[in-house]
């Protein structure tokens, strides 16, 4: 579904993200844990195609966002860190509005909103003004408009950021239930950022490690942690070892080393 | 360009959600209505004037469309140059302080759709507000009997230097993320383009430049008010309509390009 190629994205001297390769298959729900500032938004964002990849490239569910960026783009639902809304507008226009946006036809635009509003618990604030809302209901609207075309692939960059400890559990909720298979079909294909350890154990089944804009560490979570090691302990670990590595002048065989 | 409907229709909605629009039309009816009143009673004046002292060869000469219309339309070509910057700065900068305009970046739409969709929003407020000056001047008709082509080319005239304002309006908003810098950003770029014919007659009477010059030239050629006026004593040139759709399309491919470069930034 994702198959991302040497991704790099400089800003100036700084390498936000440097030569990220990864391949994310159907159905897969993947942990981009890091710390901040470790390149996972800059990822996410090339991915989406909000900016260019300095080098390397993307294909999602078969497009390459450079080459056939607007095909690649109907593949992706994406919840940015801030979600992207209008506070003046109401939950139901401003998601028939994205429906539009993402070229869900005409006549399929209201059942994809109904949906859309259903699976995040929107229903019963369908018509209230999204600026009235509380932050955890308007993370759902944020995460409604990134479901409502029924994208292959879903990217959500740190979807409890800023939540309070009841709000974080419903929307995790609400992700575990994309993830999984639905209606028969194979559930969403997600990325999920967060620095937050807990969130991906409770969501992922796959980890991917960024640390300084390289990719560290890649494997299903039950490996990570086989021999009872707490996935707090191995990212603190890779990590600082990373860190350690490179103020010695190393290179991403210290993640080859860690592992 | 299927996306440009949804564009253009969201805006339009999310200006008339906000008081802020009501109070832009109140307060320009209110403008309008004060000026035409001035217009036609200083006619008024100038005909009793004219009758007490018989002076019958400026009687015959005063007339609706010279003496009326022309300075309400002046009057609100200028009221437009101060009221445009306010309708466009939030085109493109209320996107990018709202987190939206990454939702709009990573949709499967074109930036020329947005450009478009953005550009018809604010062009269609903008045209309600000419319609309203349309409207006074078709009070005049019902009184007396002016010039309706004359009436007509002054009304599309200053359509063309509205929508040109907001060609102009739409680049400023999109190259900031504060509206306010967008305004003020707009207005100056409005008053350059404004002051231009009259820098180049100030710059020619002092000899400072040539009046026939390369440089007078082209600053009178960038400047709208000789065209407006042009158009304002009925005369409709396809040269002056060229001249706005090229600032229209300029602003517009300007605007793209802006956006564009944050894009590579
Ligand atoms: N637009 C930008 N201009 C300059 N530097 C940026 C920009 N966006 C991100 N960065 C830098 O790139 C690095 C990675 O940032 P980011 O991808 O946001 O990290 P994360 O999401 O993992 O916290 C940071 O050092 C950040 O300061
Ligand atoms: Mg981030």
């Amino acid at each position: 579904m994702i198959e991302a190629r040497g991704l790099t994205k400089r800003y100036g001297d700084l390498v936000a993200v440097n030569d990220v390769s990864f391949e994310v298959g159907s159905g897969e729900v993947v942990g981009f844990l890091g710390p901040n500032g470790a390149g996972k938004t800059t990822t996410m964002r090339i991915l989406t195609g909000f900016v260019p990849a300095t080098d390397g490239t993307a294909k999602i569910a078969g497009h390459d966002i450079f080459e056939d960026p607007l095909a690649a783009r109907r593949a992706i639902g994406y919840l940015p860190e801030t979600p992207p809304l209008y506070p003046e507008m109401d939950v139901a226009h401003y998601l028939t509005y994205v429906a539009r946006l993402k070229d869900v036809p005409r006549g399929r635009r209201k059942g994809a909103v109904d949906r859309a509003m259903e699976r995040c618990g929107l229903a019963d604030v369908r018509r209230r003004v999204i600026g009235s809302l509380s932050k955890g209901y308007r993370q759902r609207v944020g995460l409604a408009q990134a479901i409502v075309h029924d994208p292959a692939v879903l990217i959500l960059d740190e979807p409890t950021v800023g939540l309070d400890p009841i709000q974080i559990r419903e929307i995790r909720g609400l992700i575990a239930g994309l993830a999984d298979s639905q209606e028969g079909g194979t559930g969403h294909t997600v990325i999920l950022s967060t620095h937050i350890l807990a969130e991906v154990e409770a969501i992922c089944r796959r980890v991917m490690l960024i640390n300084a804009g390289r990719k560290v560490l890649d494997g299903p979570l039950a490996e990570l942690t086989r021999d009872g090691q707490r996935l707090e302990d191995v990212f603190t670990r890779v990590t600082l070892s990373d860190q350690a590595e490179a103020s010695a002048g190393g290179t991403a065989e210290a993640a080859e080393a860690a592992q | 360009m299927r996306h440009v409907g949804a564009i253009a229709g969201r805006e339009l909605r999310s200006m008339f959600v906000s008081p802020v629009a009501y109070a832009i039309l109140t307060l320009f009816a209110i403008v309008a209505g004060f000026f035409f009143l001035a217009s036609v009673l200083g006619f008024d004046a100038q005909v009793a004037e004219a009758q007490q002292f018989r002076a019958f060869d400026y009687l015959r000469q005063l007339n609706l469309n010279d003496h009326v219309i022309a300075p309400f339309y002046g009057i609100m070509w200028i009221v437009l140059l101060f009221l445009v910057p306010g309708i466009t700065m939030g085109l493109f900068a209320s996107e990018k302080t709202n987190g939206t305009q990454e939702l709009l970046m990573t949709s499967p739409i074109t930036i020329w759709e947005l450009v478009i969709g953005k550009f018809l929003a604010a062009s269609l407020f903008v045209l309600l507000l000419v319609g309203m000056v349309g409207i006074f001047t078709g009070i005049l008709f019902f009184f007396g009997d002016p010039e309706l082509p004359k009436a007509a080319s002054g009304l599309l005239g200053l359509t063309l230097v509205a929508l040109s304002y907001v060609a102009v309006g739409s680049f400023a908003s999109s190259v900031t993320r504060n509206q306010l810098i967008a305004f003020f950003l707009s207005l100056v770029l409005l008053l350059i383009l404004w002051m231009l014919s009259i820098v180049a007659d100030l710059g020619a009477g002092g000899g400072a430049i040539a009046s026939d010059g390369l440089v007078s030239r082209s600053m009178r050629w960038l400047s709208s008010a000789d065209r407006f006026e042009q158009m304002v004593r009925g005369l409709v040139d396809t040269k002056d309509l060229a001249y706005f759709g090229f600032m229209i399309g300029t602003f517009l491919i300007l605007t793209k390009a802006s956006i564009e470069s944050v894009r590579w930034r």
